[in-house]
């Protein structure tokens, strides 16, 4: 009853938030002034040419370029004739404009609205490219390779792509995410390469979008993942347009999103996360030993821990004897069972992390120190924590940085907290119970329709060249078959589609 | 929540699940206790014998795989048997797949009892194990197929673990005589019956068709995954008898998983408890497929088949897998000997299947065929 209630006052407040939007439809002068009332950046010019007839300029200061405004716009019609509006600023692309709700639109996107006194508007697309210059990725570094990364501007963000996929068929599609937001979304894929099911599911999935704001890409990938109850990312989210290129080649689909310097990528794997750039750029030996040691890492980030509980708790003689002495010596005098200690240090350490992350870099520096030595050492000196406990979480912070996916290492905090309390209920079997859960949920999830845990399950065969190791990038001669490409031969082979 | 759907079919498994299937379906819970069965050298023919036998049922199995009427999944079975009879044969497979199931789950929870922890009670370790199969079969026939290889990868290398039992320093050759036997003084053929009743689970192939790629060559995989279980068998064989020797063997509970204690690792020891801790993925696969072939069995025999698959109906009958174990393991069970009551009906009624299931449906559809074609 109360749920039926609640759904039908959600419904009320849409209904007005629409009506909020919807304005008379006729383009005049008084309803065009009506737009910008009330807004400080909001201007007119007019300008007269005859004694009868005035040209009327209505833009947002803020959102153009006033520079180019002069240039483009108001010197060309001082020197016009009265017929020859239109073709005095065709150098500027100027539309026509045939609705209320179109210039309202456009001139929310940086354009100048222009009434020539005859009762016809044109749009003039002044847009103000104020954004910071392209820099190089934090998110994701590399030593060698390319090291420009996405910005705010997504015209910028297209180029670079554009740039490294000089191919006709690379197409962009764009779409419209937010009623208030309004944020500018393109969806980028090669044609030919990419499969159009997978690529139509993406733009059902842009479309279906209702929502009022879509700030940033984590915004739409919410909307677009198909399984919005799990920990685990299913896109990919970077900012590295070299990344972004090469998935694109391979026959996936990017998304970028205005105003956020992070692209999407999809169908990922959840073995997908585990790659690095860098894995491309080293010798393949290298790379794949590089590539093993990281899933090792995620492993021992989320197990390590759980098993010193398992073992310390239920499975004593698991320990060999001369580590078991060093043991029992270093948890003779804690107060605690070794599940409180486990919890309390990895506690502590979530804080310090998180904390960490908030701090301005420089201040950043000495909190590492603080938490990592002092309170570290104090927590053994006072009696409260082993020092084999706190040899392992240091190892386990360690290991948890060595993923190359930001949000994907943030899972494992979850998953290492969920482990923890079932190794301590359940000893070794309680952490296998946690691993078959977790498997089992990742075989279950998918990217854009796509298995996750591909290409293990399903199994891809042609695609563990790039997996665990990474095989020699001549040797790597298909696309990934769990994209599915349409064109399945990276090398030129004529037409085996 | 979305729609609950458990057998739909969106892509076609390949060989690999095949073989891996197949090769894990042998390798369920008798093999942990099959050399003391088998005791004497000479049941290493007896191994190599079965294997042979199994390797002709297996092909047997694989016409029967290739027929018309199989692939069709539910429709061809009812076309073949008539739906009437395929309701009963449905009825009659319950019973069949609860005795597999129940057999399983507290095997291994009396392993992990016995090894692991003595002072838990079965019912507890029951319970995980039901609900954790639950939560696998729940997402549908196709994903814990797909789980069965993410099983097999985790445990197909716990073998390896017994290569050291082949070199050690007390064994001899002589270890493995008489291979040929002198005296029949030990009745070897309950231990033979079990290495049959063993290898049975292939036939379960015939259930999951529908979500396989019909067009392989059925019969190179199984072949495939036969050799490598056999290959399995007579290793842990030689290994028991090398470690523990024919006379002591007989009297070692669990001799597959209690020689793994005596391995040593500068890392751990008493690796047993690993070893029988990983083990779970291998059952906890297997009792998802089977909850989900008991579901589809109960809806034909219900004759609900054409409906959709409901949580409520699932979930339902989990509780009463849940139910129908707990009732088992109070009456039926008896801990510390491995061939009580409840395994010794699993050995037959596994026997049976494997060795009729497969005969008796080429039967079928060779006497459907030439009705047909008449």
């Amino acid at each position: 009853m109360f749920w039926k209630k609640k759904s039908k006052r959600v419904r009320h407040e849409n209904k007005e938030g629409n009506q909020l939007f919807q304005k008379s439809k006729d383009l005049s002068i008084a309803a065009v002034k009506g737009l910008i009332s009330n807004m400080d950046d909001g201007e007119l010019i007019e300008h007269r040419i005859n004694k009868e007839r005035n040209i009327t300029l209505i833009f947002i200061r803020t959102l153009i370029d006033v520079e180019r405004l002069n240039e483009s716009i108001i010197q060309p019609l001082k020197n016009c004739s009265e017929d020859m509006i239109h073709t005095c600023i065709a150098s500027v692309k100027a539309g026509a404009l045939s609705s209320l709700d179109e210039a309202q639109k456009l001139m929310m996107l940086g354009h100048v609205l222009l009434d020539d006194g005859k009762g016809r508007w044109w749009a003039v697309p002044l847009v103000n490219t104020l954004g910071r210059s392209i820099e190089q990725s934090e998110a994701e570094t590399i030593l060698y390779g390319p090291k420009d990364s996405f910005t705010e501007q997504i015209d910028q963000n297209i180029t670079l792509l554009r740039r490294r996929l000089p191919v006709t068929e690379l197409k962009t599609e764009k779409f419209s995410a937010g009623y208030l937001t309004k944020a500018k979304v393109v969806l980028m894929y090669v044609e030919g390469i990419a499969n159009p099911d997978i690529v139509d599911i993406a733009r059902k999935k842009i479309s279906k979008i209702n929502i009022d704001m879509v700030i940033e890409q984590s915004n739409l990938a919410a909307f677009m993942e198909d399984h919005i109850h799990s920990v685990f990312p299913q896109f990919q989210q970077t900012d590295r347009p070299d990344q972004c290129a090469y998935s694109l080649g391979l026959g996936k689909i990017v998304i970028l999103v205005a105003n956020t310097p992070f692209a999407l990528v999809a169908p990922i794997t959840f073995f997908h996360l585990f790659q690095s750039p860098e894995d491309y750029i080293h010798k393949w030996m290298v790379a794949s030993f590089l590539r093993c040691l990281r899933y090792v890492s995620y492993l021992a980030s989320t197990t390590l821990i759980p098993l010193y509980v398992a073992l310390t708790t239920h499975h004593y003689q698991v320990i060999p004897l001369q580590i078991l002495f060093v043991l029992l010596e270093s948890r003779s005098k804690l107060p605690f069972s070794p599940f409180w200690e486990a919890l309390f240090m990895l506690l502590i350490l979530e804080i310090i992390k998180e904390a960490s992350l908030r701090m301005p870099s420089k201040t950043s520096t000495t909190l590492g120190t603080i938490g990592g030595i002092v309170i570290g050492q104090a927590a053994v000196e006072a009696g409260f924590v082993s020092k084999v406990l706190i040899v392992l979480v240091g190892i386990a912070a360690i290991a948890s940085f060595l993923v190359p996916n930001y949000l994907l290492s943030k899972t494992n905090t979850l998953i290492q907290f969920a482990f923890l309390i079932l190794s301590s209920l359940l000893g070794f079997p309680g952490i296998v119970f946690g691993m078959i859960y977790v498997l089992a949920h990742l075989n279950g999830l998918s990217s854009l329709k796509q298995p996750y845990f591909a290409p293990v399950a399903p199994l891809y065969w042609r695609d563990w060249m790039d997996f665990f190791i990474r095989a020699p990038i001549p040797w790597m001669k298909k696309r990934p078959a769990h994209v599915h490409p349409l064109f399945k031969w990276r090398y030129n082979r004529g037409d085996d589609h | 929540m979305g729609d609950f759907i458990l057998f739909d079919k969106t892509a076609q498994l390949g060989k690999g699940y095949i073989i891996a299937f197949a090769n894990r379906s042998q390798m369920l819970y008798f093999i942990l206790f099959l050399p003391k069965f088998l005791e004497m050298p000479y049941s290493l023919l007896g191994i190599l014998a079965i294997g042979i036998l199994s390797q002709i049922n297996l092909f047997i199995l694989s016409k029967c795989l290739s027929s018309k009427y199989t692939q069709q999944g539910y429709q061809g079975f009812a076309d073949l048997l008539g739906r009437r009879t395929l309701r009963i044969i449905a009825f009659a497979g319950i019973a069949f797949i609860f005795i597999k199931m129940s057999l399983i789950i507290l095997g291994y929870a009396e392993i992990v009892h016995q090894f692991i922890f003595p002072a838990m009670q079965l019912p507890w370790m029951i319970l995980f194990i039901i609900l954790l199969s639950t939560y696998i079969a729940s997402q549908g026939m196709e994903k814990t197929l797909r789980f069965g290889i993410i099983a097999f990868l985790c445990t197909f290398w716990i073998i390896l673990l017994y290569i050291p039992y082949f070199f050690p320093p007390g064994a001899e050759l002589h270890d493995l005589y008489p291979l040929i036997p002198t005296d029949w003084s030990h009745n070897p053929w309950k231990g033979i019956l079990m290495v049959w009743s063993s290898l049975s689970g292939p036939e379960y192939l015939l259930l999951l068709l529908p979500w396989l790629n019909s067009k392989q060559k059925m019969l190179r995989y199984l072949s495939i995954a036969n050799a490598i279980s056999i290959l399995q068998y007579l290793l842990l064989f030689l290994g028991c008898l090398f470690f523990f020797g024919s006379t002591y063997l007989g009297k070692i509970g669990f001799p597959v998983v209690n020689m793994i204690r005596y391995l040593q690792s500068p890392v751990f020891e008493r690796v047993e408890i690993i070893m029988i801790s990983l083990l779970m993925f291998h059952y906890v696969f297997f009792i998802s497929v089977l909850l989900l072939c008991l579901y589809g069995a109960i809806r034909i025999s219900a004759g609900t088949q054409d409906k959709e698959t409901t949580r409520k109906g699932f979930y339902a009958v989990c509780l009463l897998v849940l139910a129908g174990v707990f009732f088992i393991q109070s009456f039926y069970w008896r801990e510390g000997k491995e061939l009580n009551g409840w395994a010794n009906v699993q050995l037959w009624s596994g026997a049976f299947t494997y060795l009729l299931i497969p005969s008796l449906l080429l039967a079928a559809t060779k006497i459907k065929g030439r009705g047909s074609s008449l």
